[in-house]
């Protein structure tokens, strides 16, 4: 049995006739009153009729339902003889659900829906399910063409708390460096090196926008007047130049008590950090343009040589945030983000590619053929991403 | 008697509907980012305490000890309750964790009643772990699976800041009544946890709303801390009495205050621009 929006009127039994009439009044009432919430709110869409679903003991009438994408108002009859909850179900995940509905009672739930198929509860739990229809609507292709800005809110949300997860493990690992550095543990000191550098790469694209920071964290010797002897050279790489050029702990602690304060700090910045939506591809794509331009053929990691590692943990850093702004983009743009994930999958082929038995061989050691061709793959994913924010109505 | 609640539950949510017309939906979706992202550091803190305390209690079912299981069962729901708006968004596990007798076919003796419940229903009514080492197993499987899947969803923000009311709600319908942990009497410890889950999320948004509406804040707060007070009351060494000993006059007094709570609650998200 099907039903559409729009012709909703129940069939009542002699005996109920009444109640139902009551209620159904009532109904009316809360419609209106909903109605009148919407228009007076300027939205272009009210409720487009509710729709009612009545539960006996064994299912659901009508079993399928058709309605447009959009806001729609359901009205749950329970004539079964238990307490239901109803659900509109996407496979597993619970997209609304009215709870305790206690037999003889009705209740109404609101639902905003994007188009698609469904599955509705009917009662209890292993009662066969109906099936919810969601028609596309110009209002619904219009929204996914554009995204509102709300529906950035949790792929927003999950990114602070990625990068609050990534900030805790860099001053974790930073504040073992330190207590090595301090202990003279010159081989621990190497190990909790890497294992800070890790997520510093990974959340680099936001990182890097707090120059005062970035430059005291990672600045590069090919960038300053002295090279090494430079006082601004500070951070990881003045690290990384006593532990993998002179092989040595010599006048490192200070230089790594100031890098764990400046993580620290950083930590707190990107707390605080709001982001707008657009920021996400942008900072992604920038950074991976600078290692196609730059860093493939200049490298960063002169003494340690461990560019490759640098640059898997910026792609992890970059495959998280594309993957965050997927389920909203997908919709609007469906073809650039195919286009990013495989461009993604390219990029993380050739790194495997360049690894050994041993994982990833010394930067020095990678020839300059095997170079240009990641530098390629970096730029196809640079440009990939470069598409996305003007795709989904970000610029 | 039925006619007049079907009437006055419709009123009421008209009245919800018709509030966030009046109210002030000034609130930037960005201010909302913040609030969503420590709520998802609070849902994942929850879990790690679900996974570990399960692992004791399954153990302890599955060691045959009774008297230690009992002891745990309270306790280890807790931190399942507190993120039960986003804890019950996948159907799947929602139902093998947490279902009640009443939503299987042969109630009690419904192969497919797992869970929680399944397993207080053999500690406290059968006062046995017989045959409860599957139930055992498959409740840790279950919530270690929960878990994983959590850390990897992005959480709707109208799911996190309605949850709020949901809890509210859901205490109203079932714990007030006592009919959740029916076998175990230990109702009053799910209360508190929805209660704290319901409290975390009005907190975490409290400052957007505040600039809003303080008066709608004030009132909130006020029944929080009434709940709070009533149900301090009932707080023992190592967790709280039974259902049973709560007052008429208690009881009275929370289920006022929760369902003015779930009420005023149920406005956060047109307030918040979450509608």
């Amino acid at each position: 049995m099907t039903q559409t929006a729009g012709s909703s009127s129940p069939r009542p039994s002699s005996q109920k006739l009444m109640k139902l009439a009551v209620a159904g009044a009532a109904l009316l009432v809360v419609a209106g009153g909903v109605a009148f919430y919407y228009a007076s709110k300027g939205l272009k869409s009210a409720a487009s009729g509710a729709i009612t679903v009545t539960i006996n003991d064994s299912a659901c009438d009508p079993n399928e339902i058709t309605v447009p994408a959009g806001r729609s108002t359901f009205t749950i009859v329970n004539k079964s003889n238990r307490a239901l909850e109803w659900e509109i179900l996407d496979g597993v995940m619970v997209l609304e659900e009215r709870e305790n509905i206690v037999p003889g009672f009705t209740q109404t739930m609101q639902a905003k829906l994007k188009a698609g198929t469904y599955e509705i509860t009917c009662g209890l739990l292993n009662n066969p399910r109906g099936t919810l229809h969601v028609t596309p609507s110009a209002e619904s292709e219009a929204e996914a063409a554009r995204p509102a800005l709300v529906s950035f809110i949790g792929p927003l949300a999950e990114f602070q708390v990625f990068m609050a997860m990534q900030a805790n493990s860099l001053v974790k690992a930073t504040k073992a460096l330190d207590d090595a550095v301090k202990a003279g543990d010159l081989e621990k000191a190497r190990e909790s090196y890497q294992k800070a550098r890790a997520p510093y790469k990974q959340i680099e694209p936001m990182a890097d926008l707090f120059a005062d920071l970035h430059n005291a964290i990672d600045p590069v010797a090919d960038y300053l007047e002295k090279r090494e002897e430079d006082p601004g050279f500070t951070g990881f790489h003045r690290v990384e130049f006593g532990l993998y050029a002179k092989n040595s702990l010599d006048g490192l602690a200070p230089v790594s008590a100031k890098l764990l304060a400046d993580v620290t700090a950083l930590k707190g910045r990107i707390r605080g950090l709001r982001i707008p939506p657009e920021q996400i591809a942008k900072g992604a794509g920038r950074l991976v343009g600078q290692i196609a331009d730059t860093k493939i053929t200049a490298g960063e990691d002169h003494y340690a040589q461990t560019d490759l590692a640098d640059f898997e943990a910026n792609i992890a850093g970059v495959s998280r945030m594309m993957a965050l702004l997927k389920p909203v983009a997908v919709q609007a743009a469906p073809q650039v983000v195919a286009d990013i994930d495989s461009r993604l999958t390219d990029t993380n082929s050739a790194l495997t590619a360049l690894k050994g038995p041993d994982g990833y061989p010394a930067y020095d050691k990678v020839n300059a053929d095997s170079r240009k061709a990641l530098a390629q793959k970096m730029q196809g994913l640079a440009e990939a991403i470069g598409k996305l924010n003007a795709a989904v109505g970000l610029e | 008697m039925k006619l007049k609640l079907v009437l006055s539950v419709s009123l009421l949510t008209l009245s919800a509907a018709a509030l966030p017309r009046m109210a002030n939906a000034e609130v930037a979706p960005l201010d909302l980012v913040q609030p969503i992202a420590d709520y998802k550091i609070y849902v994942s803190e929850n879990l790690e305490t679900l996974v570990t305390d399960t692992k004791a209690f399954t153990d302890a079912v599955k060691a045959g000890d009774v008297d230690k299981a009992k002891s745990l069962f309270g306790s280890t729901r807790m931190s399942y309750e507190a993120i039960e708006p986003i804890a019950e968004l996948f159907s799947d596990l929602d139902g093998s964790i947490d279902s009640r007798a009443d939503d299987h076919e042969k109630a009690e003796k419904d192969p497919e009643f797992t869970g929680f419940h399944r397993i207080e229903y053999g500690l406290f009514t059968e006062n046995s772990t017989k045959d409860l080492g599957p139930f055992a197993d498959k409740l840790m499987a279950d919530v270690t699976e929960l878990n994983k899947r959590i850390t990897d969803l992005t959480l709707p923000p109208e799911k996190v800041v309605g949850g709020a009311a949901a809890l509210m709600e859901e205490v109203a319908a079932t714990k007030i009544s006592g009919e959740e942990d029916r076998y175990s009497h230990t109702d009053l410890w799910d209360f508190k946890a929805n209660f704290d889950g319901s409290r975390k999320i009005f907190d975490l948004v409290r400052p957007l709303v505040e600039k809003e509406d303080s008066a709608f804040v004030t009132k909130v707060s006020g029944n929080f801390d009434k709940v709070d007070t009533t149900l301090a009351k009932y707080k023992t060494a190592d967790g709280y009495e039974l259902y049973d000993k709560l007052t008429e006059d208690d009881r009275a007094v929370l289920a006022a205050a929760v369902n003015t709570l779930a009420e005023d609650l149920s406005t956060l998200r047109g307030k918040l621009g979450l509608n």
